[in-house]
């Protein structure tokens, strides 16, 4: 009884393990299927109701991490903080403004969208738990136009691009995902490069490949490159901020051709994003 | 454990919930820059409670729940979350429970394997980027989030599944007050 047990265990451990890597070998790069697309439309829905009502227990607590974290920034903020109040009176009008032209522009970025894309708003409503994976699920899809590849910006800049959609919603993957490069290019020098992501530091992406003649310096920013080559085209647009030069040793971009970038989209703190749908890619 | 419909309901709900509740509060909330992972000390706590059979079952159906809603390539999650519910399930036929300390010290281990087996299965399926120092931090920071999580998990599934434990219904037959003569 005890050893049919066993053999039982192992049979059903065994199955699922040539289940799981079946699976992985099918559906790996294939992007979504048939079972993510009908589990995706029934619990989309309610990942919008728990994402709505756990809002304010999520805050609470990011609120207790940005106050550890701004702790240690103390002094510094101390000196930003008079810049700021000058800042403050305006931004609160601004504020007000916001909140109309946000439903009137749809996050519009007056002139940084080319002509031809259609922006889409969305909601981030999950990401992913682990640290290897950047990506997030937005609550718009294929029902509001949002194909695989169109890229996706916030208020900040540049986020990621879509990488599968369903009905309901689609899958982003983040430009601090190991899968992600985006070209690039710093301006005003018009050194071009690929933004490639250090894996585990979202915070810190590295421009790649640059000209090592040409001299990158701290504080210049960069952005997409929005390449076109006769019938293909990049899938981000030119001119979309990317994020800005943080560290460019001399000695870094002339043995490794390469910058480090901080992005200027908070990827680890993501809520309102707008997909560029409808971009004519060949 | 002992299936019934009404635990097997409840072992649905859990999976379901445990996934929505990390993707819509666990994974949006970061302490010190780390989101806490729930679903490995999830299970665990299960395999614990269970054994092998029901840590595997579980891990496996949490994975592919999880894969679908992220739209992720099926079988990742899965194979790394039935590898920790299998060892957890291993230790629970194997060894005694017998310190307080052993569910918590467990989750935080076996969550660490798992962040690394995470990692192990993004390298087979071909990473080619740099990986930072910091993810070894984000890694451990992790386990400790999972030392916290494993206790209050533990406690509120065995309560949830005591009806189903086979060593509580030995614990609550032995305890059954003797039979007076009238």
């Amino acid at each position: 009884m005890y050893r049919k047990q066993v053999r039982r265990r192992r049979a059903v451990l065994a199955l699922l393990i040539v289940g799981s890597f079946v699976l992985l070998t099918i559906t790996y790069g294939s992007g979504s299927n048939g079972l993510q697309r009908g589990v995706s439309t029934i619990f989309s829905p309610i990942q919008s109701v728990a994402n709505g009502a756990l809002k304010p227990a999520r805050d609470l607590v990011n609120w207790f991490d940005q106050t550890l974290d701004a702790r240690g920034r103390n002094s510094r903020l101390r000196t930003e903080l008079q810049t700021a109040r000058k800042q403050s009176v305006g931004a609160a009008a601004a504020l007000a403004e916001n909140t109309q032209l946000r439903k009137l522009l749809s996050l519009d970025r007056g002139g940084a969208i080319p002509s031809g894309y259609d922006p889409v708003t969305g909601r981030v409503i999950a990401r992913s738990p682990t640290v290897w994976f950047s990506d997030v699920t937005i609550d718009v899809g294929s029902d509001e136009g949002v194909r695989v590849n169109d890229p996706v910006i916030n208020g900040d800049g540049l986020v990621g691009r879509v990488s599968a959609v369903t009905g309901g919603s689609a899958q982003v993957t983040l430009i601090a995902d190991h899968s992600s490069a985006v070209s690039g290019k710093v301006v005003p020098l018009a050194v071009q490069g690929v933004i490639r992501p250090n894996v585990g530091d979202p915070g810190d992406l590295i421009l790649d490949f640059i000209d090592s003649a040409k001299h990158v310096h701290r504080g210049q920013i960069v952005v997409t490159a929005g390449w076109r080559a006769e019938e293909i085209e990049s899938d981000f647009p030119p001119n979309i901020p990317i994020g800005e030069v943080t560290k460019a040793p001399l000695v870094e971009q002339e043995a490794q051709q390469q910058v480090h970038v901080r992005p200027f989209a908070d990827l680890r703190d993501l809520d309102l994003v707008q997909v560029l749908a409808g971009g004519s890619r060949g | 454990m002992i299936l019934t419909p009404k635990i097997l309901a409840r072992l649905v709900a859990i999976v379901v919930l445990g996934v929505l509740l990390q993707l819509s509060f666990f994974s949006q909330v970061a302490i010190f820059h780390v989101s806490p992972d729930l679903l490995p000390v999830l299970v665990i706590s299960m395999g614990l409670l269970g054994g092998t059979m029901t840590g595997v079952v579980t891990g496996f159906s949490v994975g592919i729940l999880l894969d679908c809603l992220l739209i992720e390539p099926l079988g990742g999650a899965s194979l790394v979350l039935l590898a920790a519910g299998y060892l957890a399930g291993l230790f629970r036929e194997r060894f005694e429970i017998h310190s307080a300390l052993v569910p918590p010290l467990l989750c935080m281990g076996l969550t660490i394997f798992a962040e690394i087996g995470f990692g192990a299965i993004e390298l087979m399926l071909g990473t080619d980027a740099t990986v930072s120092g910091l993810i070894m931090r984000d890694i451990l920071l992790k386990g400790v989030f999972a030392f916290v999580l494993g206790w209050p998990i533990y406690l509120g599934l065995r309560r949830i599944l005591r009806p189903a434990l086979v060593e509580d219904q030995a614990v609550r037959r032995t305890r059954r007050p003797p039979v007076v003569g009238t």
